[in-house]
């Protein structure tokens, strides 16, 4: 049997983000610096201790490398670096890869970060087109595909096939916009109703404005270190207790299903390294660019049954107090979509969740987290379980 | 990214090594679907190896065009300005009767009109000199 694993073999010992939404005249350098200098000093560390990086894409300063930008911007000279991209699930990725880095010796402190200016820095329709960009050139893009489109196709079969309702879909939004409500920094922090979720402009079927995400600017960072050193961190050290990927096609044409997606087999992975199930997972952030897509990772992620996200979201199951509270931020559908830094933002709610520090949110003796990211229309996958000492 | 400029304009397919043999059938009005001689997959789109045996032994085969709506998404808020003036149009999800699925949208219907499960057939849109565009109709009776 092969025993190789990252589990508990490293924590995360600094979150840090920077002003979120909408921040105007701030490039996405900036917002990234922001949340570093902010995640280490939650770490109780200088720049200088910072000898890996690892980051996302940015839409609006589109570096070829992001990391190495951004250590000349912050002054660093780092001995492990690299700029991820594989879309959506790009965040929970850097956590797994930096956890084997940490074990293996290739850095001591890794800095994992994101920052982008979606909202201010692009021209609204150049945001769509670069969006729409990341699709095919040749069997997808001449089509007009929209980035919701492909979304928008496997809810609609989901729909089709398991029955899952326009309302079940919406009591999504409501939920997360209800969790923004609480969160201070929120973007979006007006009540919604299910009703006002339908009755909104349709943007590409079975998808309304409210079941999309927002676009937003915003800067996330991390520090991760090796457990050993956690142990004389100045916060509370939460170890990665497993991980997991999954890639299952490039054009969504050629996806195995289009109603069950990889996050079945990468959270496989991630519980099986853990020794966990989903019944033990206290708090998830389910990556949430649309309503549908958290009816169908709920399913994915072994929350309840193939076909039953409709159902269980409608039963308050994913609200505090319930089987799995999850986003309890309010998401990238109510709380900041900035783009590949929009999942980093369900790991800051991961990290405040199991330090306790998630005030009216709070997710009542957290102790064992997991985050799913994903995207470019469910082709990347990628799971990370995140567990207090306790869990170790 | 594009400039907005070229945000303005429609993407074009730009047919590589692989492809060319697709694109130019598709001028002539034909899809012609991969068939491998070594284990009998069929396969969209043109690639010079074979997806699943990995073989070389490749023969193109003309589709017969039709297949089913597997699923689709009527777009009423265009991805970009270049599709603004198209909006509201249907994607769909096709699924041929060989078997291989490919994305596309639809003509000659009204997109609300279009359903899961509806028989459509391919005809080409040329947009250039050099490629037309695969979509779809309604097969009517």
């Amino acid at each position: 049997m092969d025993t190789k694993t990252i589990r508990g073999k490293a924590a995360i010992i600094g979150a840090g983000i920077s002003p979120l939404g909408k921040v105007p005249g701030k490039s996405p350098l900036w917002l990234a610096a922001q949340a570093t200098k902010e995640a280490l000093a939650d770490a109780g560390l200088v720049k200088g201790d910072i000898d890996g990086i690892l980051s996302g894409h940015s839409f609006a300063s589109p570096f070829h490398r992001f990391s190495i930008a951004l250590s000349e911007y912050i002054g660093i000279t780092p001995t492990f670096a690299n700029n991820y991209q594989v879309s959506g699930a790009t965040a929970a990725t850097m956590f797994n890869t930096a956890a084997a880095a940490l074990e293996c010796g290739l850095a001591k402190n890794i800095l994992i970060v994101g920052g982008d200016s979606m909202l201010s820095g692009l021209n609204p329709e150049l945001a769509m087109r670069a969006m729409t960009e990341s699709r095919d050139q040749q069997y997808e893009m001449p089509f007009g595909i929209p980035a919701a489109n492909t979304f928008a196709m496997t809810a609609h079969r989901h729909m089709k096939d398991y029955g899952t309702t326009p309302e079940q879909l919406a009591k999504v939004a409501v939920i997360q916009r209800n969790n923004a409500i609480k969160t201070p920094g929120a973007q979006m922090t007006a009540p919604i109703t299910i009703e006002d979720v339908l009755s909104s402009k349709m943007v590409t079927s079975p998808y309304h404005k409210l079941d999309c995400s927002l676009i937003s600017d915003g800067g996330v960072a991390f520090i991760m270190t090796s457990a050993d050193r956690a142990k004389d961190s100045k916060s509370k050290p939460l170890y990665i207790l497993g991980g997991g990927e999954c890639y299952t096609h490039e054009h969504l044409f050629l996806a195995p299903s289009i109603v069950s997606t990889g996050a079945v087999q990468s959270s496989k992975n991630a519980y099986k390294m853990a020794g966990v199930t989903p019944d033990d997972i206290d708090f998830a952030g389910v990556y949430d660019c649309f309503t549908g897509t958290v009816i169908m990772m709920l399913e994915d992620l072994g929350f309840c049954k193939k076909g039953e996200g409709g159902p269980f979201v409608e039963a308050g199951e994913i609200e505090l107090g319930g089987k799995i509270p999850i986003n309890t931020h309010g998401g990238l559908l109510s709380h900041c979509h900035p783009g590949i830094p929009g999942s980093l933002l369900h790991f800051y709610e991961a990290v405040k969740q199991l330090r306790g520090r998630a005030n009216q949110q709070q997710v009542k003796g957290a102790e064992l987290a997991l985050v799913h990211s994903l995207g470019a229309g469910f082709a990347t996958h990628a799971t990370t379980i995140i567990g207090t000492d306790v869990t170790l | 990214m594009s400039s907005l400029q070229q945000a303005h304009l429609k993407p074009m397919p730009m047919p590589d090594a692989d492809s060319a043999e697709l694109w130019k059938g598709l001028k002539e009005g034909k899809l012609f679907l991969q068939h491998c001689q070594d284990c009998n997959h069929i396969q969209y789109y043109h690639q010079a190896i074979c997806r699943e045996c990995l073989g070389e032994n490749l023969v193109e085969k003309e589709a017969s065009g039709r297949g089913l709506v597997y699923s689709y998404s009527v777009v009423y808020r265009a991805p970009g300005p270049a599709f603004k003036d198209d909006t509201p149009y249907a994607v769909v999800l096709v699924e041929l009767e060989e078997g291989p699925r490919m994305i596309s949208s639809m003509v000659d219907v009204a997109a609300e009109d279009v359903g899961f499960d509806m028989k459509v057939e391919m005809v080409v849109e040329p947009v250039n000199d050099e490629i037309s565009l695969p979509r779809f109709r309604p097969i009517s009776r």
